[in-house]
Parts: structure tokens; C-alpha cells; sequence
């Protein structure tokens, strides 16, 4: 035992020796900014070791992508091109968004492919990413290299003073490791935990930074590893931001656990430091609690690794001058965030982690049940606040994630005061150690969808591929305003009868009928005055001429005092219409406008095929009043596959390209 | 009696021995013939060959960026190892419907811009790269003639340096002239990676 302990002692040292003889320059992902983004997914190759380069996937790169600054209340439009051979997705971790847009496994882009997803950006400043989320093939993915980070800027931030000088004095970090064979290729079998560091893809990185306060933004991009993160001297630094944004104010630490999926953002003083030092940023993972990723013993095999239960370098630090306009202070205040309380949640919801037991064949699932893309786990309410919590009586610990939102841990096992400083922020993605269980609270708002659901799972993408994962909509059952108990249309003939009811008549002083072709421009049909003594509570009203195609009505309520509000919008059609459109000019050049029988069509997804059925382009939600832009196609023969948000229904067309 | 033991554990030995000869190839894999379309639209077939010694066959294909580093290293493979009777075919069984870069025009284009010396065919059914077990573009397979029988002698990578043609050692140069000195391969196997061909079900 003594003599194996020491030959393992001394091939510790021996690597630790020879990965310490040369360091490379840190990669700093190159930027994009603005509100388009063009981003190609590419298989490619990289140059990690000596000898045979390594087969991996990169983003306009050879390894992982370009950091995409976007700005708060700005719509940005993505330009997703999948040139890989296999079929991927792209989620944009973090982003409140439409589930459409969200790129989660529904929203599979072949190879070949173009998909433009939009929205707007809901989020706090903050550092959030993109990667992969195909099921079953995520590990793989994110295993090549597929990633990258998203910085979203917003006013409140920017007027602080804080390091903002990408790759001088505010540097993205992504944590990874990688085990690697005798060919210089990544193991993707057999293997949990890398044996070899890579910090933004690069091998033994180093970085020079100035003799100041410099901000770094940290990502753990592993497949399960932790990194419990502090610097070779014990120096304090500040953390400054969790997943969702600031913290309201700086937590002073010499540690922070960072779990797969979660992003730290932290202000170090090298101020104090002579330009020429050095110091390291470090994992101090050794003599973790047994549960802890990466804490295992073994520096081999599928849970073993020559980084397991060590401390070792991440980062290389090397001091240099200071810049101009310094950061030479931590701001006391960062920002005003009003946090969920648990008591703010009107529904609670629990997920107990089961299965994952050694020896048998099950692996970890919420609820006994592994993920399946045809289920839907949960329905929320839009505009819910719910609170989760997530159960780990289990083996192992666990990192959770979920789309849609960002949360507010309010509890470590019941108790609020059990959550960390270090973790007080909005964040996405929560460390669920063994044996124990973590509560968040969220509201879902602004999107609902009930057909494509939003993930939430484990982030460890070997569980999340095995089925450690489910699925929830966001459905919009808003309650009817000012009383009203129902409201209906229905066709009879040739006219369209209204019918309402309420529950009382208080401050009422008229029901004003309004019909739209498009639900955009109202006018109004009829007026029925009433008072607020009358004791009517149903009415009716008929539309003599309702127009062809889709007919929106809604009641505009008016009360007494002058206010006013809408019921929500029901609609008809016009007996003998369906959902379809003309495509002209055919055959065409460069534009392809869209003439619907219903002017206030909605699109809900449109994807152009090719003639013999590749999907050229995928398009959630697209805009088409000006047309659609084919100049770029090659002549032939297309599909147009549409898909109306009302009915859901699709119609295939066909046009001619010259 | 014991004279019969004796002779059925010598057979036994014998049997194991020649075995052992064997253990650094992997089972040697037959390969039949095969007709595919060549980009000059000839159909081109092992049987084509009659005085050759074996052949190098390379699955490739159009788009893949690690296998586009080796275009000026087929050809030297082609010119050297042709005239000493085992030329070199390329094969390209990506899924043509699947990926659009991989179609037949876009082989001629490619053949004709990195003036391909040797035949770059097309395996549009998927078979020739099925029954040669082919995974990933660029793979490389030496065969080899052996009574009337084509037999895999060495597959895998094709040198250890894709994108330093200068630093690379050849592995399938090394095998063929083992093979043309009547030695055995001394590495018959080693790690193919690149891009993945995924096969159509059915």
C-alpha cells in the first residue's frame, strides 16, 4: 500500500513538474457585438499538445466561440449556421427569452442549417454563455469545445466603477479539463473527470494582468468537476456578481465553490503587487466532502482523474503595469436588486433526485422518471412566482439548472440563513450537494408557449444526456379583469354572436364591442350603455357583418370614472377560410413576399427545405411584412413549411428560385 | 492413447503458436470488390488491378477540414506507391443527401482544384465504407492481395501530423513498405478520428 501510494505520490509530482515547464498565453475570446450575430458552428482541430493536433468543434473558432456583448432592452438577431456533421442546438444559458428561441433539445439545428432566433434582452448585466443542448449528444458536444460567453451590458452597471476593459483588466475565464489518448484526442468514453486543465481553451495558461483591481469573469464549462477557486497566496478578493447579475453588495472571500454551468464574477487587487510578480489562480479541491465533483480518489479510470482530490494551478497570473484610469477600489454598492422571498411564491414545487445507485443500471432522474422529449413534466402559470426545491438524499452531489428564469436561493435545507453570501444574487444554476435540499423562488413572466416547453436539469451533461432532465410550458391562463366571468363568440350563419357575463355591475357605464382584422387597430362596433345599479349580469351582442377571414373582438370595459380596460381577444373566422397564403413572385430573384388570407396572420415557425428535403433555414416567429429575402439561395426548387400561431397547423408551399 | 494426447496438444500448441504470430493484428478483415463511379464518371473496381499488389484506400470526403489538410500527401502516396503496384483510391461515403457539400459535381470540383492524381469515387449506397467498417473521414486502410483475396493489413490514421505535413510520420507508407518486403505490418492498427460518417439506416 505504502510503496503504490508512493509511486502514485511520485507521478503526481511528475506531472505537476512537467505541466508547470511551459505556459501559454490565455486565449481571450474574440468579440461580437451589436444586435446581429453570425455564428458558425464548425468540427475543427487544435493544437493542445505536442505532436498530433486534437479533433475539436469551435464557434467561428478552433475552440469554443467569440464572447457576444449585447445590451440590455436591445432585440438581437442570431445567425446560427451549423456546418458541423452532426445535428446540435445552441442554448443561451441564462437569457430570459421565448421558449422557441430558447435552443433547448426541441430546437434541433441539422447539419447545414441556418437558425435565426430573436429577442430582446431581458437580463441584468451579467455574464452568461452559450453551448450545446442536443439530448443524448450534449456531453459530446460541449466535450469538442462548442461555447461561449454572452456579456450583457446595462446602464446601472456601466456607470460603476468597475473593470470593464475586456482581455486587459476584465477577462473571461472558461474552466474545463480533458483526458486525453495516445492520439492527442479527447476520451469520450469511460471518463467523467479531464486530466489536464484547460482555461479558455488553452493548455497551462497564463495571463498577464495589471497592477490594479482586475475583474474576472469565471464559467465552469466541465462535464462534472467543481472548482472550489482561490489564489496560490490566500488573498482576499470580491465577489461582485452571481449568474444573474450583481450582487447588491461585494462578499469578501478567499474560496468560492463554482459549479458546473455557474458563473462568478470577482474583483482581485494586484495593486498592491510589484509588476514581475507572480501568483496562480487555483482549484483547492483536495479533501472535499465526499460528494463533491471531482473530489473522488483515483487518478484514473471513469471516476478518477490526475486532477481529482488536488489543489491545482488554473490560471497562471503574471503582474505587469498598471493601465491607464485604473480601478483602484471596490464599490460598496454594486446595485439595488429587490429579491423573491419564499414567501412572495403562491405554488411550490419539490423534484427529489433518485436513482444513480452503484451497481445498478438506473441512472440519477428526477422522480424516478428519465426525460423524455414527448413528456411535459410541469405546467406553470405565467407570471407564477413559484418556489422550487430540489431533494438530494442521494449519493452524489449535483449542480441544477433552469431555462427561463433566474432565481433566488431562499433555502439550504429549510433554512434561509444556510444560503451563502457568495450565492445571494439572482443566479441560474445551483450547487444541490449530497444530502441535502435547496429551495429557489422565481416568477415565470413575459413568455408563455404551450407547445415548446423550457428545460430544467442537472448540468452535468453525462446525467443530463442519461435522462436527468424534465420539461415545463408556461402557459397563459390570465384571469379575466373587472369581473368578467366569461366571454365567448360564436359563429351562427352569416353573423357572429357575442356573448359576456359578469359578476357585477360595480362602477360600470358602458360595454363597448370592438372588432380588428389584425388585433392591432380596434374599431368600435357597438356601444351597450348600462349603469352601475342595473342588475344585468349577461349580455349579448351581434355582429351583422362580420368581415372575411379572422374576425378579433374584445369588449372595451369603460367605468364611470372615465378609466377603462380590455377583456381578452376571442376570434372567428369566416366560414370557408383556412389558414393559407400566396407566395409571389414566382419564380423569383431575390424577394419572396407572403400574401395571407388573414392580414393578421401570425407566424409561428417557418423553415425553408431544399428540393430534396434539407432544411436550409429555420425561422421561429419570423418577421415577413417585408418578405423574405432568397437572393443568397442557389436556383432551384424550395419548400416553404409554415406554421400558424393560432391553429398550429402547417402548409407546405412550394417556389421557384431563378 | 497417449501418443493421441500428445498429438492433439501439439496440434493445440501449433494452432496457438501460429496464433500468436497474429496478435498484433486485429482480426484481418476480407474486402470484396466493388464498383463505384470515378469523377470522370467511369466506374473503377479493385478487379481493375490485376497486377497490383495491394492498394491504399482512403475514405474522404469533400468538406471536412482535417481531412482537406492531406490533398498533397495522397497524391505523393499515389505517385510513389502506384508505380510500385499499390495505388491509392479514394472513396467518399458521406450521405450526399444529408450533407449538400458532399455531392457528386462537388467531387469533380474538388478532384479537379487539388489535382487529384488517384480516383476519387463515390460510395452514393454507403456500402464500400460499411463493409470496410469505415468511422471517420480521413481513414485510411491498407489491402492487400492474398490468394485471390483482399485482405486489411493495416487501418487507422494515415500519418501522426495533420496539419505539419513536414513533421509527420507516415503510418501507411511504413505498412506498404513492410507489406512490399514481405514483413508483417508492425503497427497493423492505429486511432482514426476526423469527422464522423454517419450511415443511413437500412
Amino acid at each position: 500500500m505504502k510503496k503504490i501510494s508512493l509511486l502514485v505520490f511520485l507521478i503526481v509530482i511528475l506531472f505537476s513538474m512537467s505541466s508547470m515547464a511551459q505556459y501559454n498565453n490565455l486565449w481571450i475570446p474574440d468579440t461580437l457585438s451589436g444586435t446581429t450575430f453570425n455564428l458558425t458552428i464548425k468540427d475543427t482541430f487544435s493544437q493542445l499538445r505536442t505532436g498530433q493536433q486534437t479533433i475539436t468543434g469551435g464557434i467561428n473558432n478552433k475552440f469554443w466561440g467569440p464572447t457576444l456583448f449585447v445590451n440590455k432592452g436591445d432585440t438581437v438577431h442570431m445567425n446560427v449556421r451549423n456546418s458541423m456533421n452532426d445535428s446540435t442546438t445552441i442554448h443561451w444559458h441564462g437569457m430570459h427569452l421565448p421558449a422557441v428561441m430558447d435552443g433547448g433539445p426541441h430546437q434541433v439545428i441539422p447539419p447545414g442549417t441556418l437558425w435565426q432566433p430573436y429577442w430582446k434582452i431581458n437580463n441584468l448585466a451579467g455574464t452568461y454563455w452559450y453551448h450545446p443542448h442536443l439530448h443524448e449528444m450534449t456531453f459530446e458536444h460541449i466535450t469538442k469545445g462548442i461555447g461561449g460567453f454572452i456579456i450583457v451590458r446595462d446602464p446601472q452597471e456601466s456607470a460603476l466603477a468597475l473593470p470593464r476593459k475586456y482581455g486587459i483588466d476584465d477577462i473571461p475565464i472558461a474552466l474545463t479539463s480533458r483526458r486525453y489518448d495516445a492520439s492527442n484526442q479527447f476520451v469520450l468514453t469511460n471518463t467523467t473527470y479531464g486530466d489536464y486543465m484547460l482555461a479558455n481553451g488553452t493548455p497551462n495558461a497564463q495571463v498577464s494582468l495589471p497592477k490594479q483591481y482586475v475583474r474576472l469573469r469565471i464559467l465552469n464549462a466541465e462535464i462534472e468537476r467543481g472548482y472550489n477557486l482561490g489564489f496560490s497566496d490566500n488573498r482576499t478578493f470580491y465577489i461582485i456578481g452571481n449568474d444573474g447579475g450583481l450582487l447588491n453588495t461585494p462578499v469578501s472571500a478567499t474560496r468560492v465553490k463554482l459549479m458546473v454551468g455557474e458563473r462568478v464574477e470577482i474583483l482581485v487587487n494586484l495593486g498592491a503587487n510589484n509588476v514581475g510578480d507572480t501568483l496562480n489562480l487555483k482549484a483547492y479541491n483536495s479533501n472535499q466532502a465526499f460528494g463533491f465533483p471531482g473530489g473522488e480518489a483515483g487518478i484514473s479510470g471513469q471516476f478518477g482523474s490526475l486532477l481529482n482530490n488536488v489543489d491545482f494551478t488554473v490560471l497562471h497570473i503574471k503582474v505587469a503595469a498598471t493601465t491607464a484610469n485604473p480601478i483602484t477600489a471596490v464599490p460598496s454598492v454594486l446595485s439595488n436588486n429587490i429579491y423573491w422571498t419564499a414567501a412572495d411564491a403562491t405554488l411550490s414545487r419539490n423534484l427529489t433526485i433518485t436513482g444513480g445507485q452503484a451497481g445498478s443500471n438506473q441512472p440519477f432522474v428526477f422522480d424516478n422518471s428519465a426525460f423524455s422529449l414527448t413528456n411535459i413534466n410541469k405546467t406553470v402559470n405565467l407570471n407564477a412566482i413559484e418556489k422550487w426545491t430540489v431533494t438530494n438524499s442521494n449519493v452524489f452531489g449535483h449542480t441544477f439548472h433552469i431555462h427561463d428564469v433566474e432565481f433566488k436561493i431562499v433555502a439550504r435545507n429549510g433554512i434561509a440563513t444556510s444560503v451563502g453570501d457568495y450565492e445571494s444574487g439572482w443566479k441560474d444554476v445551483m450547487y444541490v450537494p449530497r444530502g441535502e435540499n435547496v429551495s429557489f423562488v422565481a416568477k415565470f413572466d413575459d413568455y408563455s408557449d404551450s407547445i415548446h416547453p423550457y428545460m430544467y436539469h442537472c448540468h452535468f451533461s453525462n446525467h443530463e444526456d442519461d435522462g436527468m432532465m424534465g420539461q415545463f410550458v408556461v402557459k397563459d391562463n390570465s384571469i379575466l379583469p373587472l369581473n368578467l366571468l366569461s366571454f365567448s363568440v360564436i359563429g351562427k350563419g352569416s353573423t357572429v354572436e357575442l356573448n359576456w357575463a359578469v359578476a357585477n355591475q360595480l362602477d360600470s357605464k358602458a360595454y363597448i364591442i370592438q372588432r380588428s382584422s389584425d388585433g392591432k387597430v380596434w374599431s368600435d362596433l357597438e356601444v351597450i350603455n348600462t349603469t352601475d345599479t342595473s342588475n344585468q349580469t349577461n349580455f349579448q351582442a351581434i355582429d351583422y357583418s362580420p368581415m372575411f377571414g379572422i374576425n378579433y373582438y374584445r369588449i372595451k370595459f369603460l367605468d364611470k370614472n372615465g378609466d377603462y380596460t380590455y377583456s381578452n381577444v376571442k376570434s372567428i373566422q369566416r366560414k370557408g377560410e383556412e389558414f393559407d397564403c400566396r407566395i409571389y413572385p414566382q419564380p423569383t430573384k431575390s424577394m419572396l413576399n407572403f400574401l395571407f388570407n388573414d392580414p393578421a396572420y401570425q407566424v409561428y415557425y417557418l423553415k425553408v427545405l431544399d428540393k430534396v428535403g434539407r432544411t436550409i433555414l429555420m425561422m421561429p416567429r419570423p418577421i415577413l411584412s417585408k418578405g423574405l429575402n432568397v437572393s443568397q439561395l442557389p436556383s432551384g426548387i424550395y419548400y416553404l413549411q409554415i406554421t400558424d400561431e393560432k391553429t398550429m397547423k402547417t402548409i407546405t408551399k412550394q417556389f421557384i428560385k431563378k | 492413447m497417449k501418443i493421441r494426447r500428445c498429438i492433439y496438444l501439439l496440434v493445440f500448441l501449433v494452432i496457438t503458436l501460429l496464433n500468436q504470430t497474429n496478435v498484433f493484428a486485429q482480426i484481418e478483415k476480407k474486402i470484396s470488390n466493388f464498383s463505384l463511379r470515378n469523377v470522370n464518371n467511369k466506374q473503377v473496381s479493385l478487379s481493375d488491378y490485376p497486377s497490383a499488389k495491394g492498394f491504399i484506400i482512403i475514405f474522404t470526403c469533400n468538406h471536412c477540414p482535417f481531412a482537406q489538410l492531406y490533398s498533397g500527401r495522397l497524391n505523393a502516396l499515389n505517385k510513389k506507391y502506384s508505380a510500385l503496384g499499390v495505388p491509392l483510391i479514394a472513396i467518399n461515403s458521406m450521405d450526399s443527401v444529408l450533407y449538400k457539400d458532399e455531392t457528386f459535381d462537388l467531387m469533380k470540383i474538388k478532384s479537379k482544384k487539388n489535382k487529384f492524381n488517384f480516383c476519387y469515387l463515390q460510395d452514393a449506397s454507403q456500402m464500400v465504407g460499411k463493409d470496410f467498417h469505415a468511422t471517420h473521414t480521413p481513414q485510411s486502410f491498407v489491402v492487400w492481395k492474398e490468394s485471390g483475396k483482399w485482405i486489411v493489413k493495416y487501418e487507422g490514421a494515415i500519418d501522426d501530423n495533420g496539419e505539419h505535413a513536414k513533421l509527420a510520420h507516415s503510418f501507411i507508407a511504413k505498412a506498404v513498405d513492410e507489406l512490399l518486403a514481405g514483413k508483417v505490418v508492425s503497427r497493423p492498427v492505429t486511432e482514426s478520428f476526423g469527422c464522423k460518417i454517419f450511415y443511413r439506416k437500412g
